[in-house]
């Protein structure tokens, strides 16, 4: 059992899994209806009397307008989803994107989350650098062999929480 | 009915006056009684907390008298009330709008209240509970003042209204909203508990385990009706809103699910603190942004500031919760500075790659989830005060920054139940891993057999497939060791939580991916077909009554099953609602709209059909998730459930 576990096994799992994703993210997903790309670019539109809703969510009738709008592009076949909620957010003005640019002040929104995420990233790095550190004065060698001996014949280690 | 109109708002008020003396002396004697150590003095203070719970059953009970009796010398009957209304729709018209759903918040805070003097009746006498029920008694008196104050439901209306246009018709359409929103506010409001506990173990400065071992079941239940509240939310939505859709990540919606974030970051922090004593400022900041955040919440969506499909209307409460939340937040920050000494934690962290190292990586995740969610909920705002333009954040932001978080926990959820605390080597993660791999790459074969494609929902599958791989090797151990009460306490019940955590976000993943929707216009007498499915038309049934005109289409699909998907609309109100008809089986949803406009006299009618895979997985996690907080609130065999987990295991004799 433990050669079963070892690591050309896991290298084969890894294997494995790179090939079947790699199978199915690739292949094509199948022909979308009018409905869908409805759907999809309606996702993208606000309500622009709604207060935060998408045109897909909402039922008013405002909504209602830029579906038909959004049905009737679709219909002509002539753009691209882009190209349709360009051309809905020119007639409404900027404020019916759902989605906020990537530049200027709306960035920020962007921005931030990874700015945050990388500071409590490194937070926790930092902090993990000073318990390592706490460890090395806090106990020797012996103490650390017992812990890891005793620990390793617990059997009810795991369902320790 | 015998008319008493007119006397339920004179009771209500006198009612809350009552409420706001009980929890103003409760809050003096719980204060006075605490800092003198007086036992008599103490003894008062679940007195005046039977008072104020009483007080508010009774104003509750007078606003449900108002209503029922349709007493529009009311203005919140009359903004609410109708004498259409069905009885059952009448009764939760209540919490309807925002005056009411105060009053049920208040509801549930004073049952609450009382609810901590009864568990701690022997203990009136120790300081960290008598600070707690101080603490309880501020925020009920808070509550108190705005159900008299701006929020009041009792408030006079103008007189002469004789009839009024009843609740939103979207709330009166499914019975949903008649669990729905107590079992939120339960969650909601539960959280003040823990909250109250950690400010007592702040000013008495017995911040070490003990005040977590106290609420450790307050906490985990509060999660549980806070997580089932916002399951049942989207449920609701599904049914009734006709989109066909779960979560619209609208601001109400985000007002729950953030707490809810900071709320399942604590219940998983918290095990380090009781396990190895640390992490103690970060538990305690956990729980009060969890408890402020439920008022910041509630400001952003009562306060009229920021509108949604929930948020009730303008009111005066804005700048009473924003002052209350700023309060919170200095005072609590003040206190854990005062007891900066305290707080320092005693043990360290050995190595990243052990339980409490999953622990802490999972609590990264889930608070920069929340700070994303607070972020674009509130960016809007930001953008409109600085730069005095427009901006909505809506979906696709939300959902091109969820995948990756809900993908790394689901990663963590593959690792952390497998590993030991302290430290784990390779070669027994490699042990113990090694099975849970395989459930993985099992379940990515299985979806790519069954044609499934993007990388994503690909992702999601396969993670899904190893984290329930890695949960179902803890309970199988579990129960080998100890039968079926394997499956009980905080690691075996938390196993069964994260199995329906993996089977929402697979439901999650495949309806989103692979949903696909079809408008028909169906003619009687002529089939059609999507989706390898028939459709046809065989009749109209109208019916209507005083409320509303209901117009439904009878839709045959396979030749079978009969569908009915209805337009109603509200005659007092004008509006149409639409109602979906959804049959669910295991494998997907046929979800059925009627699209306007219907002519009953016509032999036509526009539908729109989505079919949307594994949808009844996600209600059947929401389940797992339920039973598994239960499972996780009895005590496991080998301690006592006031114990520390750290505390030595018994020995019977």
């Amino acid at each position: 059992m433990k050669k079963l576990k070892s690591w050309p096994v896991w290298m084969l799992m890894g294997f494995l899994v790179i090939a079947l994703l790699a199978v199915g993210s690739t292949r094509d997903a199948g022909p979308m209806t009018q409905s869908d790309r409805i759907d999809s670019i309606t996702k993208h539109i606000a309500c622009p009397t709604c207060d935060g809703e998408s045109v897909y969510v909402s039922r008013a009738t405002s909504a209602e307008n830029i579906r038909k709008q959004v049905a009737r592009d679709v219909a002509a076949g002539e753009l691209s989803d882009d190209e349709i909620i360009a051309s809905i957010a020119r007639t409404f003005k900027a404020q019916v994107l759902l989605v906020p640019r990537a530049t200027g002040f709306d960035s920020l929104v962007w921005v931030l989350p990874i700015a945050v995420l990388i500071c409590a990233v490194a937070g926790l790095w930092v902090a993990f650098r000073r318990w390592r550190g706490q460890n090395v004065l806090g106990a020797t060698d012996e103490d650390v062999a017992l812990v890891e001996k005793l620990l390793a014949e617990d059997p009810t280690d795991e369902e320790n929480v | 009915m015998l008319s008493v109109g007119g006397l339920s708002g004179p009771i209500g008020r006198a009612c809350l006056l009552v409420g706001i003396i009980g929890a103003f002396f409760g809050l003096f004697a719980a204060v006075s009684g605490t800092r003198q150590s007086d036992e008599k003095v103490m003894r008062l203070v679940p007195r005046f907390a039977y008072l104020s719970c009483a007080a508010a059953i009774a104003a509750f009970a007078a606003m449900e008298w108002g209503m029922i009796t349709r007493d529009f010398s009311l203005a919140y009957v009359q903004k609410v009330g109708s004498y259409s209304t069905p009885a059952l729709y009448n009764f939760t018209a209540v919490w309807s709008a925002l005056e009411g759903s105060i009053l049920l918040w208040l509801l549930v805070l004073a049952c609450l209240t009382v609810g901590i003097v009864v568990k701690y009746r022997t203990r009136l006498n120790d300081p960290m509970v008598g600070w707690a029920l101080a603490t309880m008694n501020i925020v009920m008196l808070f509550f108190f003042v705005l159900t008299l104050g701006p929020a009041n439901p009792f408030k006079l209306g103008a007189p002469g209204v004789l009839d009024g246009p009843g609740p939103n018709p979207l709330l009166q359409n499914h019975i949903l909203v008649v669990f729905h929103p107590p079992i939120l506010y339960l969650g909601y409001v539960g959280m003040t508990v823990p909250f109250a506990f950690a400010i007592g173990a702040l000013i008495t400065g017995r911040v070490g385990e003990g005040w977590l071992v106290e609420t450790r079941r307050w906490a985990l239940f509060s999660w549980g009706f806070l997580t089932f509240g916002i399951i049942l939310g989207s449920w609701w939505s599904y049914e009734v809103l006709g989109w066909s859709g779960v979560w619209a990540w609208d601001p109400v919606e985000n007002a729950s699910f953030i707490p809810w974030l900071t709320a399942t970051a604590y219940i998983h922090s918290v095990l380090v603190q009781e396990r190895r004593g640390m992490l103690r400022v970060w538990n305690l900041s956990l729980l009060i942004s969890t408890f402020s955040l439920t008022i910041l919440g509630t400001f952003l969506t009562r306060s009229g500031i920021l509108n949604s499909v929930h948020a009730f209307s303008d009111s005066d409460i804005g700048p009473f919760l924003l002052t209350f939340f700023a309060i919170i937040v200095v005072v609590s920050v003040a206190l854990i500075g005062w007891r900066g000494d305290k707080l320092r934690a005693p043990g360290t962290i050995d190595s990243p790659l052990s339980r409490e190292g999953a622990f802490l990586a999972n609590n990264v995740i889930f608070s920069v989830f929340a700070f994303v969610v607070l972020l674009g909920t509130v960016f809007p705002l930001i953008v409109e005060a600085l730069q005095d333009r427009q901006l909505v954040v809506g979906e696709p932001f939300f959902d091109t920054l969820a995948v990756p978080a809900g993908l790394t926990l689901l990663f963590l959820m593959c690792i952390a139940p497998v590993l030991p605390w302290r430290k784990a080597s390779g070669e027994l993660l490699s042990q113990r891993l090694f099975w849970p791999a395989w459930a993985g790459i099992a379940a990515l074969a299985l979806s790519v057999v069954l044609g499934a494609t993007g990388i994503n929902p690909l992702l999601t599958f396969t993670l899904g497939g190893f984290a329930g791989g890695a949960a179902l090797r803890q309970l199988v151990l579990a129960t080998r060791r100890q039968g079926m009460r394997g499956l009980v306490g905080r690691a075996n019940g938390g196993m069964v939580v994260h199995i329906g955590v993996i089977l929402i976000s697979v439901a999650l993943a495949a309806s989103n991916s692979y949903t696909h929707s079809q408008e028909l216009t169906l003619k009687k007498g002529v089939v059609a077909s999507f989706g390898g499915h028939t459709f046809e038309l065989m009749g109209f049934e109208q019916s209507a009554d005083d409320r509303r005109s209901v117009m439904s289409a009878v839709v045959k699909v396979d030749g079978a099953q009969s569908y009915a998907p209805a337009i109603s609309k509200f005659t007092s109100m004008g509006m149409n609602i639409g109602t979906p008809s959804v049959k669910s089986t295991l494998t997907k949803d046929i979800y059925i709209t009627l699209e306007p406009p219907v002519k009953p006299t016509s032999d036509s009618a526009k539908i729109k059909v989505f079919i949307k895979p594994m949808i009844m997985w996600l209600w059947i996690g929401g389940g797992l998730m339920g039973i598994g907080t239960l499972l996780s609130a009895f005590p496991g065999s080998r301690r006592r459930p006031t114990d520390p987990t750290s505390a030595p295991i018994g020995v019977s004799v």
